[in-house]
């Protein structure tokens, strides 16, 4: 259940926030980067994933010669330098982000950073942060276009507002067809500044940004609370992250 | 009365790579139906027996429509209709 108490506050300073950042890619880097530079408190990396040569382009952490290492360490590496300055402390979390380590992860944090590349983590990460009552940014990448919006700590509107479940069917993936390491560049900026403000007290409004890098433009849609939304309705059926909850329809790529 | 359709990136495929195209219709659904016969599949990405798909918002301007009338959203011409789909990715 969730408790509304003092938790629910985030710190003010973001110098004294411990942000966690779930999927080193083409969003996570540029997030992470531009938060230790703006001197966050502590910045908890989350991936078990190895540097590819497909992930140069857009996953700014990483240099050629890092392909193959684990991303963790090259983007602690690559970080280090600005994190001495900034005062940031940075912690690697060498696991998946699971059902059954989520909500640990998640309240551990001031804030969480959700940048995963597969809908199981991202609806995983709206459940756990909701729970938790944790606020988290959403961010998602395909293409030419990138999405960014930040959620509250206790939603209304959560993720699960506007995207009630994981989607069925065949669904299109970066590492399949793609991304514009630009695009992702500018969201990952993009998340971290909502992050920011939201750390700082001043929350953004609910709202889904929507960078479409072909068709020039940058909008805006209000995002509302559903009354029925399983996760953060009146009448919520998510109490938990029941591990069954998150498995992949077959069909889905 | 055409009605502009975004078109959102896992969709361009039926739209034979177009983020926008034209289509009539005074309400939501007469516009998916219309859709339909130009780019066959496109309905049934969009809309299942209940409705609008769960992971599917379409937006009329900055509203969604589910917080307007739903399908029988009445539309004018000139309206703007987006189709916003979750993605993954990153």
């Amino acid at each position: 259940m969730n408790t509304l108490s003092l938790e629910l506050t985030a710190p003010a300073d973001p110098s004294q926030s411990r942000v966690l950042l779930i999927g080193l890619g083409g969003l996570g880097c540029p997030a992470a980067l531009a938060l230790v530079r703006a001197g966050i408190g502590q910045v908890s990396l989350c991936d078990d994933d190895r540097v590819d040569e497909g992930n140069l382009h857009r996953q700014i952490l990483y240099r050629a010669e890092d392909v193959g290492l684990d991303k963790l360490d090259a983007a602690r590496r690559a970080l280090l330098p600005s994190a001495r300055l900034s005062g940031t402390r940075i912690e690697l979390v060498r696991s998946r982000f699971l059902p059954e380590n989520a909500r640990n992860l998640v309240a551990r944090a001031d804030l969480v950073i959700e940048g995963a590349d597969n809908f199981a983590t991202k609806f995983l990460v709206a459940d756990a942060c909701h729970l938790e009552a944790r606020p988290v940014v959403h961010g998602a990448g395909i293409r030419w276009v990138g999405t960014a919006w930040a959620v509250a700590p206790l939603g209304r509107p959560c993720y699960r507002c506007l995207f009630e479940d994981i989607p069925s069917g065949p669904q299109a993936n970066c590492n399949a067809v793609g991304v514009m390491g630009p695009v992702v560049g500018i969201v990952g900026a993009m998340m971290a500044e909502l992050a920011l403000r939201t750390l700082s007290g001043r929350p953004p409004r609910a709202q889904l940004w929507t960078l479409d890098g072909k068709a020039d433009t940058l909008r805006q849609v209000a995002v509302h609370p559903r009354p029925d939304c399983p996760l953060c309705g009146s009448d919520a059926s998510i109490q938990d992250t029941d591990e069954s909850r998150y498995l992949l329809d077959p069909r889905a790529a | 009365m055409p009605i502009t359709v975004r078109i959102p990136t896992p969709l361009r495929s039926l739209t034979a790579g177009e983020d926008q195209v034209s289509a009539e219709g005074a309400t939501v659904r007469a516009v998916i139906d219309h859709l339909e016969g130009a780019h066959p599949g496109i309905r049934d990405r969009l809309l299942d027996e209940k409705g609008i798909r769960r992971f599917v918002n379409l937006y009329l301007g900055d509203e969604d429509v589910r917080f307007l009338e739903g399908l029988d959203t009445p539309l004018k011409s000139g309206d703007e209709l987006s189709i916003i789909p979750a993605i993954a990715g990153g």
